[in-house]
């Protein structure tokens, strides 16, 4: 009996952005269960390959499998599998937490979904702010209705994109909370993030991407202590 | 033997010399204003196609105001002189309309938006300067400066233009730093406690005051008491003393408006917008969730757009103003049809030409959503008619308060001058959405969905367009029976419709909305 196919599969990832080449060239697995980090420095392309799992940026050429559905050809499907958190913002900003999750239980068909959107808004601690605009967020509260949104369908793919930029420690908590919730029930988690820490403590494996490039992927122990920060450091140079 | 001040000894007191005065302050905020504007240039996506419309701006400027004086009939005691009688309202019409228009923006528009110039030292007198300057870039300032410009030079003809046409450019100037004055100041009352319903009260009494002249037929008395006879009167009197003194006294009520216009502006930025607070602080209780797909991304627009600030304040000038105008003016039906035209397009201006950026940084969580995009693309191009179409039903209501009951032939062109317009109107905004857009999140009441000078094309598209559609059913509603009408309106909403479905299927390409979402999402 072979090897069960992987949740996201990635192989010869490039996008183009007229003559910009955000991503070139990156192979990426990750299985039901994982949860990996997407490491690198600003402008690695890890943001833009997070777009293109989501759905939301078709790939300029390679092959992407999200969940079982092609991300070029079959966007829809995928993002019915994804929950994402964007990098920037994420949030309509005339409309309230509340709106947010009426709109997204609509879109992904989901008929009771109160409960769990009063527990969720209370662990990110934005229930009282639940019926305010989100212009008003300060940018850590953003990012926790972010995540919040992300995981609120308890999603096959859950990707966080920088989910940790800004957020107080309850925020960090309640996000790793999640993450390790999701991978409990066998969802695929991938994180996007410059933080080699959180990533670590976050995540079982780490993909290190360079100049739109993997350069490359191990396990998340392998990126720890002291050793792991000076092997980052050499990945990144 | 010390040589330095220790840093135990008592700091001396900043002497006058260390702290800049208000020259050394006026001098900066000036120097400012031309770093923004090159900061403003240099961002500037198309400089060549930018530059050849600035130019052409300039040159059809200079064309307005001297070829009338070359027609037939210029300078002459016909026509010509009846336009003269009525040049004084023209100017005081040109002051109020500027106060209008700088007030509904909150004091004008931003050289640069609030949140990027947070970063940057920009004093408010530097913003005051700014707004001053981009506030010829507006389709209705331009529209009124060239209307003034061409009933100038052909009631005073050749003989008198050389002296008319300097004291017509230095009364837009100075009535647009003037209304920049007021405009600060009633932007600093609107930010006092119960500032907001100060100004609404100021505003329904200048209306009101204006509609009880109107019902009482002594509006045309109070229009012939205007001081800008004055002014008129010194553009006619030939090159002499009376000249001199009105042109040095309009140049010195410019200096003193663009200096004084510092003072309020000042005011104004050291007090929290409490329309703004009001919208971000205030609570919307949770509604049911609306039973189906369409109805809960309709609802999402509409939060967008009625809980934006100058979205709320713009809707509320285009619907009430051109109505109060047709009123004051007893315009009849005929000249009732070029209304909708002008709503609609001004409606469109306040988002419709950057319709994405409603979702602004939410664009890319609203896009990883399983929703299909074409149904994504109708509730925004709904939500926009709508809104388009409830501001020009406003306005029609209230000019009928004065032009009475349309005649068959006349309700009917009124009605499918509504439609075609709105459709004409929604077809190129969100084409123009799709095409170009921008990264701006509408939190401001001056902001813009688009650059000013990019906001000048756009409107002077929608101007032109929309006033041909007018203009023609106009003629229509003068008909006998209705049937041109309702043909032509079945053939324009055929075409706009067409545009609009082809603008769809682009939304519809995933590339296409990529690199839209990507944009609006940057701000």
């Amino acid at each position: 009996m072979g090897q069960p196919a992987p949740v996201v599969g990635g192989r010869g990832l490039h996008v183009r952005f007229g003559e910009v080449e955000a991503v070139a060239g990156v192979d990426l697995t990750a299985d039901a269960g994982q949860s990996t980090a997407l490491l690198g420095r600003n402008g690695a392309g890890k943001s833009t390959t997070m777009r293109v799992l989501a759905g939301v940026v078709p790939p300029t050429a390679g092959s992407v499998r999200v969940a079982g559905f092609d991300a070029r050809h079959d966007p829809l499907r995928v993002k019915q599998a994804v929950g994402y958190c964007p990098d920037v913002g994420g949030l309509v900003p005339r409309a309230t937490p509340w709106e947010h999750l009426q709109l997204a239980a609509r879109l992904r068909r989901m008929p009771a979904w109160e409960d769990r959107a009063r527990t969720l808004l209370e662990r990110f601690e934005l229930g009282d702010v639940a019926h305010r605009v989100t212009a008003g967020f300060s940018h850590g509260m953003g990012r926790r209705l972010s995540v919040l949104l992300a995981a609120f369908h308890e999603p096959v793919v859950l990707l966080l994109d920088e989910p940790f930029d800004g957020v107080d420690p309850i925020g960090v908590e309640a996000t790793l909370e999640e993450i390790n919730d999701a991978r409990a029930r066998g969802a695929c988690v991938l994180v996007s993030t410059h933080l080699r820490e959180l990533a670590v403590e976050a995540c079982t494996n780490v993909s290190v991407l360079r100049g739109g490039a993997q350069v490359a992927t191990m396990s998340a122990a392998e990126m720890s202590g002291e050793e792991g920060a000076r092997a980052y450091r050499g990945l990144l140079d | 033997m010390p040589t330095a001040v220790s840093s135990t000894d008592a700091r001396p007191a900043p002497t006058r010399r260390d702290t800049p005065g208000r020259t050394a302050d006026a001098v900066r905020a000036v120097v400012d204003v031309g770093h923004l504007l090159r900061f403003r240039m240099a961002s500037t996506r198309r400089r060549a196609t930018s530059l050849i419309a600035a130019l052409a701006l300039l040159g059809l400027t200079a064309a307005v105001a001297v070829v009338p004086a070359f027609l037939p009939g210029a300078g002459e005691s016909g026509q010509a002189f009846d336009l003269l009688l009525i040049l004084p309202t023209a100017l005081a019409g040109f002051l109020i309309l500027a106060v209008v228009s700088a007030t509904a923006s909150g004091g004008g528009r931003e050289l640069i938006a609030r949140d990027p110039a947070s970063v940057f030292p920009v004093s408010p007198t530097t913003d005051h300067l700014g707004a001053l300057l981009l506030a010829p870039l507006n389709i209705a300032w331009l529209m009124q400066a060239w209307g003034l410009l061409g009933m100038t030079a052909f009631a005073v003809g050749v003989d008198d233009l050389g002296t008319a046409q300097p004291i017509v450019v230095m009364w837009l100037t100075a009535g647009t730093a003037v209304a920049q004055v007021l405009a600060w100041t009633l932007e600093g009352v609107r930010r006092v406690p119960h500032g907001i319903g100060i100004v609404r009260g100021l505003t329904i009494l200048f209306f009101g005051i204006a509609l009880g002249l109107q019902i009482t037929d002594q509006l045309l008395t109070a229009f012939d008491q205007v001081p800008t006879r004055e002014v008129v009167v010194g553009m006619v009197s030939g090159f002499g003393a009376r000249w001199v003194l009105t042109l040095g006294a309009i140049v010195a009520a410019f200096l003193i408006a663009v200096a004084l216009g510092a003072v309020p502006a000042t005011i104004a930025s050291r007090r929290v917008p409490r329309d703004e607070l009001r919208v971000e602080a205030g609570r919307y209780p949770a509604r049911r969730t609306p039973r189906t797909l369409r109805g809960m991304l309709i609802r999402i627009d509409r939060a967008s757009v009625w809980r934006a600030v100058p979205m709320r304040r713009g809707v509320a000038v285009l619907a009430l103003g051109p109505g109060l105008v047709a009123v004051l003016g007893d315009l009849g039906w005929s000249d009732t049809m070029i209304l909708p035209g002008l709503v609609a397009s001004g409606g469109a201006l306040l988002y419709g030409v950057n319709a994405w950026c409603l979702d602004s940084r939410g664009a890319l969580w609203r896009e990883s959503l399983p929703a299909p995009p074409a149904a994504v693309f109708d509730a925004r191009a709904f939500v926009l008619g709508e809104l388009l179409l409830a501001g020009s039903l406003v306005t029609v209501a209230i000019a009928a308060v004065r032009a009475g009951m349309p005649t068959s032939v006349e309700a009917t062109a009124l009605a499918v001058t509504l439609l075609v317009v709105t459709v004409q109107v929604v077809a190129a905004a969100m084409r123009w959405s799709a095409a170009r857009p921008y990264a701006t999140d509408l939190r401001s009441s001056r902001a813009t969905p688009a650059p000013p000078a990019v906001m000048v094309g756009y409107s002077a598209r929608l101007a032109i367009s929309t006033t041909m559609t007018g203009l023609v059913f106009s003629l229509l509603s003068r008909a006998e029976d209705a049937t041109i009408a309702v043909l032509l309106a079945v053939t324009m909403c055929c075409w706009s419709g067409f545009r609009l479905a082809r603008t769809r299927r682009r939304w519809c390409d995933p590339s296409e909305r990529a690199r839209v979402v990507m944009t609006v999402a940057a701000s």
